[in-house]
């Protein structure tokens, strides 16, 4: 009788067996750890690509897990605890806050791991407060994109042109929108300092309350002639007010990340322009760089990674070589 | 005759003495220490003081949860708002330590208070207004986290002072805080519901609500004492999550309610209440631990850890009704 009920469990251990050994790779000595926020976003999943390819390249052996969704703060703290008992040399992570993976990345310090902050997630004050000592930061220069958003209009309009121009931020108090804003406002002054920032409203990442700020904005100031917004999506929102508006000729409208519906707005000649971020030469260059300091060379403790303006001209002529890295 | 003589083997008499002095079933700790043998062959790393702590601590914020669980199921309800409340008392105590700069004990207790609240609300409307705990709770969930984002901005409120850190991240003698917190818990609990008059009340209303009240029981008010004290429960996990991560994050606890309920019935509870035992629960928590923690330590993405967990809550009802189906046929 006994042994006939044991026999019930051995389903349930196959199935347990199964499961396990679908992934079971012996880990491996000089493995990195990559823990990202989600897979399930196709800024992610570039992301993911782009490690895959370095780590080929490089000849380097990695694992990477990530959180069932951009909010699941404590899943991924749990994810970091266990992926430290694999003994990773380095833990590539993008943190879901500032604060949510420390105590994680303290226990990675101690155990002499090599810590690289992914797309810039992490807090450089918070950091020093906690005295952990980060091997570098990488990701997108948004004060750089937002500047590249300002020279594309300029070489656009020419650097005498005047006129109103409404900028739409991203959810107020979020560091990365603000960096965008600030930096497209700052290099506009300076290229073209006719170009008059006439308002500077938070968008919330919305492309509905793009679309209702872009509308109120026109009414106010019939002769706008230039929106930027934070991202794509609000972008995409502003054009629809713009066109609904029969100014589309009249007001030129950039967005920032370079996303497919933005790449397809550009394709027909709505959206003017996006500053596309580049995901894929992120997560590459993060492992290149890992190995570099892995190998004892000096890297930048900050690594930016070039952002690309993405037009109707730039997309039509194909001929750009980072272009193969929006995906 | 024949069956009688062959069903009293070793194995019913094991089983029956787990029942009985314990209150778990054999299987689910049996299904435990197999998936930790698999898991122990499969992956060096595996089997480890620190990773074993790592199981716990990943544990103790989802197992608060599932005290909960047990006691509202047990009873023969129904609690959805577990992980939204559970957002929401964290939410309360970064902003009261935080935003009022107010003592962290106090800060501590609001947390606490919010979830009874809570807990309470869920009661008064379930036994009172005669809402069904599924609609009530399914209520609440939108309330609480909805007020969690009103109260937050929408934004995870930081900086928590350090004693309140601690709750959280501090390892007196090497054990981290939650794990402390939630063991000491679920003991207490297991006791309450297992060897007192409370705990043979809830599961007697839970088995039959009209016999409970013909012994006398006051159904009614034992009823609002469950809720509150499950609302209390998740905020005592909204602590640990709070604490954990450092931030008061209105999206803390997003789905948990199902994970608990999850963990609930693999560990034997029956979903129509009358049965349940906090230390099985808590072996059917440490089921889905040890699941992700050996999943994630053999590089298995996350995704396929999910499909795991829902097989795993398939084949153990299926294992119970089995079980059941045998013994009724006796």
């Amino acid at each position: 009788m006994f042994e006939l009920k044991i026999n019930r469990f051995t389903v349930a251990l196959g199935v347990a067996i199964a499961l396990a050994s679908a992934g079971a790779a012996k880990a491996e000595d000089g493995e990195y750890g990559v823990l990202m926020k989600t897979l399930a976003n196709p800024f992610w999943g570039a992301m993911a690509q782009g490690v895959k390819d370095g780590a080929d390249e490089a000849g380097v052996k990695y694992f990477l897990q990530a959180a069932e969704s951009d909010q699941a703060a404590e899943p991924q703290l749990n994810l970091c605890n266990t992926m430290l008992e694999r003994k990773p040399v380095a833990m590539i992570t993008a943190a879901i806050n500032s604060t949510n993976l420390l105590p994680c990345l303290k226990a990675a310090q101690d155990a002499q791991i090599k810590i690289v902050d992914l797309d810039n997630n992490l807090d450089q004050a918070v950091l020093d407060k906690e005295g952990i000592k980060v091997t570098f930061h990488i990701g997108s220069d948004n004060i750089a994109a937002g500047a590249q958003g300002a020279e594309y209009l300029v070489s656009k309009l020419g650097k005498d042109a005047k006129g109103p121009v409404l900028v739409i931020e991203g959810l107020s108090g979020n560091i990365t929108g603000e960096k965008r804003a600030s930096g497209f406002a700052e290099k506009l002054k300076e290229l073209a300092p006719g170009l008059e920032i006439v308002a500077s409203l938070p968008g919330d990442w919305d492309r509905g309350k793009a679309a209702s700020i872009a509308n109120d904005t026109l009414t106010a100031h019939p002769d706008l002639v230039a929106i930027f917004c934070a991202n794509d999506g609000m972008a995409l929102g502003a054009v629809e007010s713009v066109y609904a508006a029969g100014k589309g000729d009249q007001v030129t409208i950039i967005g920032v990340d370079g996303n497919s519906d933005a790449v397809k707005s550009i394709k027909e000649g709505r959206l003017n322009a996006s500053v596309a971020q580049l995901p894929y030469l992120v997560g590459k260059q993060a492992v290149e760089n890992v190995k570099k300091a892995l190998a004892g060379e000096q890297v930048e403790e900050s690594i930016a990674v070039p952002t690309l303006v993405l037009t109707k001209d730039v997309l039509d002529a194909g001929t750009e070589p980072m272009l193969q890295y929006v995906k | 005759m024949a069956v009688e003589t062959a069903r009293s083997g070793l194995w019913t008499r094991a089983q029956r003495a787990s029942v009985d002095q314990l209150h778990i079933r054999l299987e689910s700790l049996i299904v435990l220490i197999a998936l930790g043998a698999v898991m122990a062959v499969l992956s060096p790393f595996f089997l480890s003081l620190s990773n074993f702590l790592n199981i716990l601590l990943a544990t103790s914020t989802i197992g608060v949860l599932v005290i909960a669980a047990t006691f509202v199921i047990g009873s023969g309800g129904l609690d959805l708002s577990l992980g939204s409340v559970m957002g929401l008392a964290g939410v309360v105590g970064a902003y009261v330590a935080v935003s009022l700069e107010w003592p962290w004990p106090l800060a501590v207790a609001a947390c606490i208070l919010a979830g009874a609240a809570a807990g309470n609300i869920n009661g008064q409307l379930v036994t009172r207004a005669f809402v069904p705990a599924f609609i009530v709770t399914l209520g609440m969930l939108g309330l609480a986290r909805g007020l969690a984002l009103v109260i937050s901005h929408g934004r995870a409120i930081y900086g928590l002072p350090s004693a309140m850190v601690y709750i959280g991240q501090g390892r007196p003698l090497g054990i981290p805080m939650p794990v402390v917190i939630f063991v000491a818990t679920a003991l207490v609990a297991h006791c309450v519901l297992a060897y007192t008059r409370f705990g043979r009340h809830t599961l007697a209303l839970g088995d039959s609500e009209g016999a409970a009240r013909a012994a006398g029981i006051r159904v009614e008010r034992h009823s609002r004492i469950i809720y509150t004290l499950s609302g209390a429960l998740a905020g005592l996990a909204g602590l640990l999550f709070t604490a954990r991560v450092n931030a008061g994050d209105p999206t803390a606890g997003i789905n948990y309610e199902l994970t608990a309920i999850t963990a609930a019935i693999i560990g034997g509870t029956n979903l129509f209440g009358g049965r349940a035992s906090i230390l099985g629960t808590m072996i059917g928590a440490l089921i889905m631990g040890v699941l992700q923690n050996g999943l994630t330590l053999l590089a298995v993405q996350s995704y396929y850890q999910q499909m795991a967990i829902g097989a795993v809550l398939i084949l153990a009802v299926f294992i119970d009704q089995y079980q059941v189906r045998r013994e009724s046929r006796v």
